[in-house]
């Protein structure tokens, strides 16, 4: 074999040295990280010179010391390259076996290069460190490499964090607005809030008028200290159903510590408590939707009961003119009135109003219809018929739930009638002489008191001509748009006086047209129930 | 409402379950990054997390998920996640680590996947 020249030995290294460069690119544009770099290089460097302990250090400014960036080597007692600025490369020493190349950096930061021949190796020659230099170049390249994916990757996950913020606002928005769902509304925006800001913790605060409050934090056991930094808490309030929720995040993350919050961290939690604001109103008006839709189904079934109840029309009765009318101020109301027709001939004329409206107002007059239907069927005093429906009132309704009533029978022939009034409005008798008598007949409403009190009877005698009104309070107590009251102003008993020559039908009529003249647009604000009779 | 951050770790079919229990977040995203660092640095390089009990993570903690995910990849190892809340799978979808990282339903169904892996 031929003994290589020293000439033919040099141009194999520069061979090497150039293979070895478009290699080395290859290899060091894969390092992930500055010291994966260091090590690639290191490795590059030991192929193209053998023998060799292979330095890499890095400086992050001219003002700092070298550090070196390989793991497991010990700087002790190894070269460093020349603090020099201006420093490039050269021999470190007098017999050319250590030699630096040095390289200011893209961001301004320095690397420097040692290799060192170990014993028995040649000493370097000025090639190598013209070689060195390129390398070091190279290494510069490598870096600006690292450095631009290494901002891609920040740029892409940070691009990929915004649309994950993005996502997560409408996710959130979609799920806090669910009407049935596990976690509270409050609670899972302060999760996302957290998460997408990337807060350490984070709290609600529910505060009541009266001082009361729920405070729920995040993570749970998490407790929040007080923030000494004001830019390391963000917060966001709102009102609503008399309590004021408040948001508050503390600590934003990052790898390298604590950081002040953004204006976009503060907006993406604006934007989170807007959304559980907008699903506690939706949910109220939900609820406020689902019991409107309760009671009017209620009241549906409650006039169904009434229609049922209420005379469609009324009787004939030989010798005398008779007309009523109920006009509910909800669908459902609480006042009755019926002319019942008996088998001897005689007439049962009831009035009455219950203390309440809607449902339960309606069973308790369909119980009183029920009751007085069954005990007209045996014969009895009316004050006995009175003390009998006052008790099974008491019975069947609630403390707060009783019926003003007046019940009277009406004898056609000899015009006679027959009341008793538990509790309820006197009836107007209206004489042949323009004057008007009260039948006050007093007892206790029905369901009131269940101590058998006695009811007393009143008895009259309606002549020809003569009428009597029976009415509920919704007449008196009618509301005019100026908050005024009908009685007030057109006292009843004047309007019947003015009135005296009207048939019954007629007079009802009047009756009402002027109430509803003087109401006007202000809302019906009770019941109205009259039944007026005429003897001819 | 999630809890503090905690963790647990076993190795099964030479992989490494990590199941972590509340908020992934700096705190939580460096504690797997360090358990996997030690065993990283074992010869391990199949991972599975379980992050049934962690229904919230932030970007911080995918940082150190993503990581583990590159320094699995350089060795040619693989990283699986399990027993994902719909949330936490669509965040780690859009961050993209599903590119490099595969997920499965729970631990025993990643293990066959990563026992069918060379």
């Amino acid at each position: 074999m031929k003994a290589s020249t020293p000439k033919s030995s040099h141009a194999h290294r520069l061979l090497v040295q150039i293979e070895s460069l478009q290699d080395g690119f290859r290899k060091l544009s894969k390092a992930a990280t500055l010291t994966d770099l260091a090590d690639k290089f290191a490795t590059v460097l030991n192929r193209v010179f053998p023998n060799t302990e292979t330095r890499v250090f890095h400086r992050s400014d001219h003002a700092n010391q070298w550090q070196s960036l390989q793991l497991g080597g010990s700087d002790t007692g190894s070269l460093l390259p020349p603090n020099d600025v201006t420093y490039t490369s050269g021999f470190l020493d007098k017999a050319s076996r250590s030699m630096c190349a040095v390289q200011n950096l893209v961001d301004r930061s320095y690397v420097g290069l040692v290799l060192t021949q170990q014993t028995g190796g040649t000493k370097y020659a000025d090639d190598d460190v013209v070689s060195l230099r390129l390398f070091v170049q190279l290494f510069d390249n490598a870096y600006q490499s690292l450095l631009h994916r290494r901002k891609e990757k920040e740029l892409v996950f940070a691009l990929n964090h915004r649309v994950l913020q993005l996502n997560s606002l409408i996710d959130t928005g979609i799920e806090v607005s669910k009407l049935y769902q596990k976690t509270s509304p409050h609670q899972l925006a302060l999760e996302r809030a957290a998460s997408l800001t990337n807060a350490s913790k984070g709290l609600v605060r529910v505060a009541g008028k009266k001082g009361e409050k729920e405070e729920t934090f995040f993570p749970v056991g998490e407790r929040t200290r007080k923030v000494e930094n004001p830019s390391h808490c963000i917060t966001s309030t709102f009102k609503f159903g008399g309590k004021t929720y408040t948001f508050k995040l503390f600590e934003k993350e990052s790898r390298h510590g604590i950081l002040p919050f953004e204006e976009t961290d503060q907006l993406l939690l604006d934007a989170l408590t807007r959304q559980v604001h907008a699903s506690l109103v939706n949910r109220y008006l939900h609820q406020q939707e689902l019991e409107k839709q309760k009671m009017e189904r209620e009241i549906s079934v409650a006039a169904g009961i009434q229609q049922r109840i209420l005379p469609e029309a009324l009787p004939v009765i030989d010798g005398y003119d008779i007309a009523g009318i109920n006009i509910p101020s909800k669908l459902v109301g609480g006042d009755y009135f019926d002319c019942i027709a008996l088998p001897d001939g005689r007439y049962v004329l009831v009035m009455a109003d219950v203390a309440g409206k809607g449902m339960p107002a309606a069973l308790l007059v369909s119980s009183l219809h029920a009751y007085l239907s069954a005990y007209l069927e045996t014969p009895m005093s009316l004050a006995e018929l009175a003390g009998r429906l006052n008790k099974v009132i008491c019975r069947t309704s609630t403390a707060d739930k009783f019926i003003t009533a007046f019940v009277a029978v009406l004898t056609p022939g000899t015009g006679e009638i027959e009341a008793v009034n538990a509790g309820h409005n006197p009836v107007y008798w209206l004489k042949n002489d323009a004057t008007i008598q009260e039948i006050k007949a007093s007892g206790v409403p029905f369901g009131m008191l269940d101590l058998d009190l006695p009811y007393t009877n009143e008895q009259i005698i309606l002549s020809r001509g003569e009428r009597v009104l029976l009415y509920t309070d919704g007449i008196p107590e009618a509301t005019s748009e100026q908050n005024q009251l009908y009685e007030s102003t057109v006292p009843l008993q004047e309007f019947l006086i003015r009135h005296k020559s009207y048939s019954a039908d007629a007079f009802i009529k009047g009756l009402i047209d002027d109430i509803k003249k003087f109401t006007g647009d202000a809302p019906q604000s009770d019941d109205i129930t009259a039944l007026y009779l005429v003897r001819r | 409402m999630e809890q503090q951050f905690t963790l647990t770790s076993e190795v099964r079919n030479d992989c490494l379950i990590i199941t972590t229990t509340g908020y992934v977040n700096n705190v939580g995203g460096e504690k797997i990054a360090q358990e996997f660092s030690r065993h990283f640095e074992g010869g391990t390089k199949k991972v599975i997390v379980n992050l049934a009990q962690s229904k919230v993570v932030n970007s911080i903690g995918m940082s150190f998920l993503i990581d583990i995910v590159d320094q699995l990849n350089d060795v040619g190892g693989k990283m699986v996640f399990t027993d994902l809340d719909s949330a936490v799978d669509k965040m780690l979808s859009i961050m993209g680590l599903f590119q490099f990282a595969g997920k499965a339903k729970n631990v025993d169904d990643a293990l066959a996947s990563l026992a069918s892996e060379k």
